[in-house]
């Protein structure tokens, strides 16, 4: 690969790789050094790649490696250090600013790859397929660590920190009128429910 | 379907990633079942408020900075051509070196070579030749960090504060062929080959504090003896690291990590303290 086309490859996924990193360690001072680590041994074993997944997942593939090995390496301190590192999008109002920022905070609590886990899915917005590929292990893993990922932050989230609410104050199911949509553009309508209990 | 059963399903059926006949069910369930229908809210809240995050803007120095390091490993590469090539080079030019002495170090290519690598150990070169041929890929990771020719006495003056030995013979019956110091960076390091009928076993010695890199290779957790190290396996081959305060003790071989590898690396790590030891390499716990 010339160096022409590794500057378009680098143009082309570096904001997604030092976004990763960056959510992963919660240090720019790490994900900098890290970054320049995942691009340098992409371009340099470029003969690595198989070809059996695409190259943007290979390049998460190294990037999600160095920063676990780091993690591993370093504790979960070192992500303490700079917690706030991530900012809250500007897309929002500035009213769900402090919520959003306790989520962060309950992510840095969790275990560095259940919150690989959980930055992939929900923040790269990939597949299950795809994280497998990344993370080494089959779909079925996946899922069951986002499960325990979402179970540890609910309980993270039960001992203060508190949701950024997109939505009003949910009505109980039963009030809701017919043909209302309770969710939002990107994830699966909650089917609506009878009161009842559970089997 | 149990509302157990159907918690495990809201995660995937929130992502888009429950099957036809399993989001049919989880819908059926939910619209009776409150409690369910609850948790499948707070799963729901929980995917969109984590994806609200961004990030800051990409430091402008990182393409310089990468540049820089490939640029660099370009001219290493074109200095070494021949030997990267061929073993024998490799063992004739090192033998050279080690008759004129250490003192090489202190030439200007070589310090400008060596800052490639610096604080760091990269494994991938190593790694990615296993399976083609694992003395060849062992001689290239020994070019990469300048290894030169030495006595196992000599290296151990060389390699000052770094823990280990290098006995002539291991258990098992592999035997010394060569020792090797290396640097990595600013850090000393030594390396040595050994054989038993034509079966290679490799061993590196360096710093703990200096980063491991493995390339496209996974590490894993693993257990030699009493003590708790890391492994990257490929294929038949295993990269094997235990650590101690001082040293970090490599082995490439294809011993069973139960019951020929202990023995070979208390020999090369006999005051290895299990106590203090291996807190660098902690498995996962995942």
């Amino acid at each position: 690969m010339d160096r022409a086309a590794q500057q378009e490859v680098y143009g082309r996924t570096v904001e997604r790789v030092y976004g990763v990193l960056l959510r992963i360690t919660h240090s720019s001072e790490d994900a900098l050094e890290l970054a320049q680590e995942t691009y340098y041994q992409a371009f340099s074993h470029i003969r690595g790649f198989d070809g059996k997944s695409s190259f943007d997942t290979w390049l998460y593939r190294i990037a999600v490696n160095e920063a676990l090995q780091l993690m591993r390496r370093e504790g979960m301190a070192r992500a303490k250090r700079e917690s706030l590192a991530v900012q809250p999008g500007t897309d929002a109002g500035d009213d769900d600013a402090d919520a959003r920022i306790d989520i962060e905070a309950a992510l840095v609590e969790l275990h560095p790859l259940e919150r690989t886990m959980l930055i992939l899915r929900y923040q790269e917005g990939l597949d299950y397929q795809t994280i497998a590929q990344i993370t080494d292990c089959s779909p079925g893993t996946v899922g069951s660590r986002l499960n325990r990922a979402r179970e540890k932050m609910r309980e993270l989230l039960k001992k203060g920190y508190s949701f950024a609410e997109e939505t009003p104050a949910p009505k109980h199911p039963m009030d809701r009128v017919e043909g209302e949509s309770v969710d939002g553009n990107t994830t699966p309508s909650a089917p609506r429910v009878r009161r009842g209990t559970g089997t | 379907m149990s509302c157990e059963k159907v918690r495990n399903l809201l995660g995937p059926y929130v992502d888009g990633e429950a099957a036809p006949d399993a989001r049919r069910e989880v819908e059926a369930h939910v619209s009776d079942c409150y409690t369910c229908s609850e948790e499948f809210e707070h799963i729901r809240k929980l995917a969109v408020s984590l994806g609200r995050f961004r990030t800051g803007s990409v430091p402008s120095e990182l393409w310089t900075t990468i540049e820089h390091r490939l640029d660099n490993q370009s001219r290493v590469r074109s200095f070494f051509p021949s030997v990267v090539r061929s073993r024998s080079l490799l063992a004739i030019a090192a033998s050279i070196v080690v008759v004129i002495g250490l003192g090489l170090f202190g030439l200007p290519w070589g310090r400008d070579s060596s800052q490639v690598h610096a604080e760091s150990v990269d494994f991938a070169v190593l790694l990615d030749g296993l399976q083609h041929d694992a003395v060849a890929a062992f001689d290239k990771f020994l070019t990469q960090y300048k290894a030169v020719v030495t006595t196992p006495e000599e290296a151990k003056r060389n390699a000052f504060g770094l823990n280990f030995d290098l006995p002539l013979t291991l258990p098992g019956g592999f035997e010394l062929q060569t020792a090797y110091v290396l640097r990595f960076g600013e850090a000393p390091g030594v390396a040595a080959r050994y054989d038993r009928g034509g079966e290679f076993l490799g061993v590196v010695f360096h710093a703990p504090v200096l980063k491991e890199h493995f390339g496209t290779h996974k590490d894993r957790a693993c257990v030699v003896g009493k003590h708790r190290g890391h492994s990257v396996p490929v294929g038949d081959w295993s990269l094997v690291h235990l650590t101690d305060p001082t040293t970090c003790h490599c082995v490439l071989s294809r011993l069973n990590e139960s019951t020929e590898l202990p023995a070979v690396m208390a020999a090369l790590a006999p005051l290895y303290a299990p106590t203090t030891g291996a807190s660098d390499h902690r498995p996962d716990g995942s």
